[in-house]
Formats: C-alpha cells, structure tokens, sequence
C-alpha cells in the first residue's frame, strides 16, 4: 500500500498516543480487584454496548467475512453471519440473567461453584489458552506490513505493545473506555466507506449487473449440513470468558439483555457493510478499477485504498487497528485474571489481598501476551491454532457450565470434573493427532483426514470432543458418591 | 433503488447513525461514573 499520506499518519498516530493516554490516566485509581477487573460493576447498556461488539469482532471477522463476500457474495451475511446473532439472543434472554444474578467475578468461579477446585482449574487452564492473544498479534504483524510497510514482528511489538501498556496500566475502565472510542470508530469508519466505494464502482446498480446473479443467492452453495455446521460455530458465545466478563460487570441484567438487544442490529450491520464493501471490490476487479490478481482476504483494504480521500484512509486504517486492539486488550486482561483470581489466589494465597491481586493480574497480562508473541511468530498456520484453542475452551467448559447452570440437581464435583478434563484431554489429543497424521489444505487453511470415506476437518473435531465431555459428565454424576456440590 | 441497496442504506444509517448516539449516550454515563469514582477515591 503507498497511498498513505502525512494526514492519515497523523492521524494514525494520534489514535495510537490517545489510546496510550488513557491507559495512563486510569494508572492507580483502582480501589480494589473488583475495580480493576470489573469496572466496579457498574456498566450501563451505553458502556456494554461499546465493549461488547469491539472486543467480539476483531480482525478475523473483519477479513473473514470480505474474503467470503468477495468469493461468494451475501451468503456471507445469511450463511455465515447470520446465524451468530440467534446466539447473541439466546445468551441475551436465557443466559445472561442466571450468570448477572451470581456476582460470579469469572467463568472458572462459576465452575468453582457448582463443582469444586479442580474443575475450576481445568476451567482456569482452558480459559487462560484461550484468551492467549497470539491471533490479534498475528493480525497485528499483517496489518504493520500491508498498512504501514512494517516488517511482522516490529507491527506486533509496536501495536501489540500500545494495547499491552493501556491493559496492564489501565485495566477494565481503560479497556472499556478505549473499547468505546474503537467501538465509534470502527462503526463511522465502515459507514463513511460506503458511499466512497459506490462512487468507485458505479453506484450500487453497477453492481447488481456487473457480479454474477449467484453473488445476491441468500444461500450460495451451502448444504443444510454446512448451515448447521457453521451455525453451531456459534456456540463459544455461550462460553466465552470476555462475553462472560461483561455479564458480571454489568451494573444490572436489564443492561446486557438491552445491550445484546441493540448490539445485535450493529453487529448485524456491520457484517453487512463488510460483505457488501468486498461485493464491490470484486467489482472494481472485474472493470479493471483494481489490480487482478487482489487476494480475497485483502479485498477490503485495497478498495478502502483505491476509494477513499486523504484523511478519510487514515480514519478507516485507524479503525481497523481499533478492531484488532479492542480483542487483544479484553483477552489479556482474562488471561490475567485467570492466572490472578483464579489459579494463584485458591491455590496458593487465599489471603491474598486486592492490591496483591491486581499485581498479579499484571503479571498474568504479561505472561499471556509474551506466550501469545511466541506463538504468533512460531505458528505458520494461525488459523489452525485458533481452531484448536478455541475447541480447548468449547470442550471443555460448554457442558459444565449449561448442565450446572440450568439443572442444579446435576453439580455434583465428579461430573464437572470429568467433563471439563476429558472434554479437554479428547480436544489436545484429537488435534495433535489431525496435525501430525492429517493433510493441511491450503485453500481452506486447515487440517483434515480421511476417515470412512469423508474429509474431516479440524474444526469438526468439536463434534466428537463435546459428546465426550457429556458423557464424562454423566460418568461423574453417576460415579459421585458425595452428593451435590 | 433496489431491495438490496435499500437495505444496505439502513445498515449504514444504524452504523453511522447507531454507534453515535450510543456513544454519546456512553460519555454522559461515563462522566457520571467517573465523577463517582473520583468522590470515591477522595
């Protein structure tokens, strides 16, 4: 890209220095860990709003979503999208309520609770490689390189590095505050593109009759099977420990219901806005407005490049770092309250005081972000990794959670112990093995192997590890001689 | 104008539109917020 001018570097800059500032300012006005960890739990449906649909779309939904609208058109939205939003309902009207009423501080107290310690290791384990940032660092390295001809490792020191400081100084209130201002910018940025890109291409009209009538089927090629496949992709939602640390952080239930309610029509818009931002790139391909040979995955920012004015780039470049910043400062700060909260404190100080806690949670952000750097720059295949950090988590945890959340005659300690271990003993071994026997496709960017005839791919291997989460659960619950927890 | 394109106006008046008034609804809690905590702090 080298049509990046002083405007948009300015600019770029003075988004990277505020977001710093913020950090700063928050630096040591925490009373205590629930302040630091929770804002205090006191987010109103405004501030939830805002934390919510920056930290769950990151850069992977940002370039996944174009690549898939750029190949096959609004499927991408109805297909692929879509269906994450019957997620976000039912986390809004069966979920959220249970989890808010608790005064639960983290997804492994909720284990702790209705399962005892070692399930709330497993738990704390899952939950900290999880929130491991190695894919936003990843996306980070991409971005320094493709935006601002950096090369990876100094994009993932320099970009990785402003949101480590704003996390680690700042904590929750300054994840949320510069959550907000991410929040607006990704949102305005996406809308101003939009009558940029129509003035490129044509006007919408030059669209519909330049891109093959297949490009506006709701459904594209996609089986039931495949629907249902990519739908269930949707499910972390319902174990997702940032989603959950809003829930707790929330000042009352009526907040996250109200904000998932109204989030739901941002993130409906926003994926809109992205597939049909790359529909137009395809087009500007197919009248030679665009270089030919643009990748799928890079169709957005090329046509934001050819599209939009001085200042205007600098806004958009801005907005997709705030993408990306927003994700890897929610997960770090979980990772560090697991290590905190939920490992060293049971394990090893129970007496450990609020000050003591906070610093280790600092410790904790540090550990995970370095971790998530060694992976980022030893990994080749990053979507694979993901995949499997975020089975680990799925496994492990989904079953426990809904069965104890829903049916409380069911906690007993041997069955969240033996669902959440097996559940992720079955996720490691299973993936290890798919790696190391399987065939890696290069298209699709995965894993898979032969198995009676048909191609199994790494992100099915959910399919398999969940049930045997189940049926440890119920080998537990039968096992448990000590009655409920 | 078509379906397609009249929704896509939609999505852009509720992402223009939407996240402005969302944050402008977040600086008037924000403010509150933060002012409780310095009174807090003190």
């Amino acid at each position: 890209m080298g049509a990046i001018s002083t405007i948009d570097y300015v600019i770029i800059a003075l988004y990277l220095s505020g977001m710093v500032g913020v950090g700063l300012w928050f630096a040591k006005k925490h009373t205590d860990f629930d302040d630091f960890f929770l804002a205090g739990r006191s987010l109103t449906t405004p501030l939830l709003i805002t934390t919510l649909i920056s930290t769950y779309y990151g850069i992977d939904v940002l370039f996944g979503d174009s690549q898939l609208g750029f190949t096959d058109g609004v499927v991408a939205w109805f297909g692929y999208a879509r269906p994450t939003y019957a997620f976000f309902l039912v986390a809004a009207f069966l979920l959220a309520q249970r989890l808010r009423e608790e005064n639960f501080k983290s997804l492994p107290d909720i284990l702790d609770k209705y399962y005892g310690k070692k399930t709330r290791y497993v738990g704390a384990v899952t939950s900290f490689i999880y929130s491991l940032p190695a894919l936003s660092l990843y996306g980070f390295g991409m971005l320094g390189d493709v935006i601002l001809g950096w090369k990876p490792i100094v994009g993932m020191l320099v970009l990785g590095g402003i949101a480590l400081v704003y996390t680690l100084t700042g904590g929750f209130w300054a994840v949320v505050l510069t959550d907000s201002i991410q929040f607006v910018m990704m949102c305005v940025v996406l809308a101003l593109a939009f009558p940029f890109a129509m003035n490129l291409i044509g006007g919408f009209d030059s669209m519909i009759d330049t891109l093959e009538p297949n490009y506006f089927d709701t459904m594209g090629d996609l089986s039931t099977w495949l629907i249902v496949i990519y739908a269930s992709t949707g499910l972390s939602i319902l174990v997702e420990p940032t989603f959950y640390q809003r829930i707790f952080a929330a000042k009352s239930y009526k907040s996250v219901r109200n904000a998932l309610i109204i989030g739901i029509f941002i993130w409906g818009s926003y994926d809109w806005m992205i597939t049909i931002l790359a529909m137009s790139a395809k087009v500007g391909v197919l009248k030679g407005l665009l270089p030919g040979d643009v990748a799928p995955d890079a169709a957005l920012l090329t046509i934001m490049v050819a599209a939009l004015p001085a200042g205007a780039l600098g806004l958009f470049i801005a907005g997709v770092l705030s993408t990306e910043m927003s994700t890897l400062d929610s997960y770090c700060l979980v990772a560090g309250g697991n290590v905190a909260y939920d490992i060293y404190k049971p394990a090893l100080k129970p007496e450990a005081t609020d000050t003591e806690l906070i610093k280790t949670t600092r410790y904790g952000i540090l550990l995970s972000w370095f971790l998530g750097f060694a992976m980022a720059v030893s990994f080749e295949q990053m979507l694979g990794l993901w995949v499997f950090l975020a089975s680990i988590l799925i496994s492990s945890t989904l079953t426990p959670i809904l069965l104890g959340i829903y049916i409380p005659n069911f906690r007993r300690p041997l069955a969240g112990f033996f669902s959440a271990g097996l559940g992720l003993l079955s996720t490691v071994i299973l993936n290890i093995y798919i790696m190391i026997y399987g065939t890696f496709d290069p298209v699709d960017e995965t894993y898979f192997i032969q198995w009676f005839g048909v191609d199994f791919l790494q992100e099915f291997i959910m399919y398999i590890t969940i049930p045997i989460s189940l049926i440890g659960f119920f080998a537990g619950f039968v096992l448990d001689k000590g009655g409920r927890s | 104008m078509s379906g397609w394109e009249m929704f896509t106006w939609i999505t852009v008046l509720i992402l223009g539109l939407g996240s402005i008034a969302v944050f402008i609804l977040f600086v008037k809690d924000i403010r509150q917020i933060l002012k409780k905590f310095q009174r807090e702090k003190q």
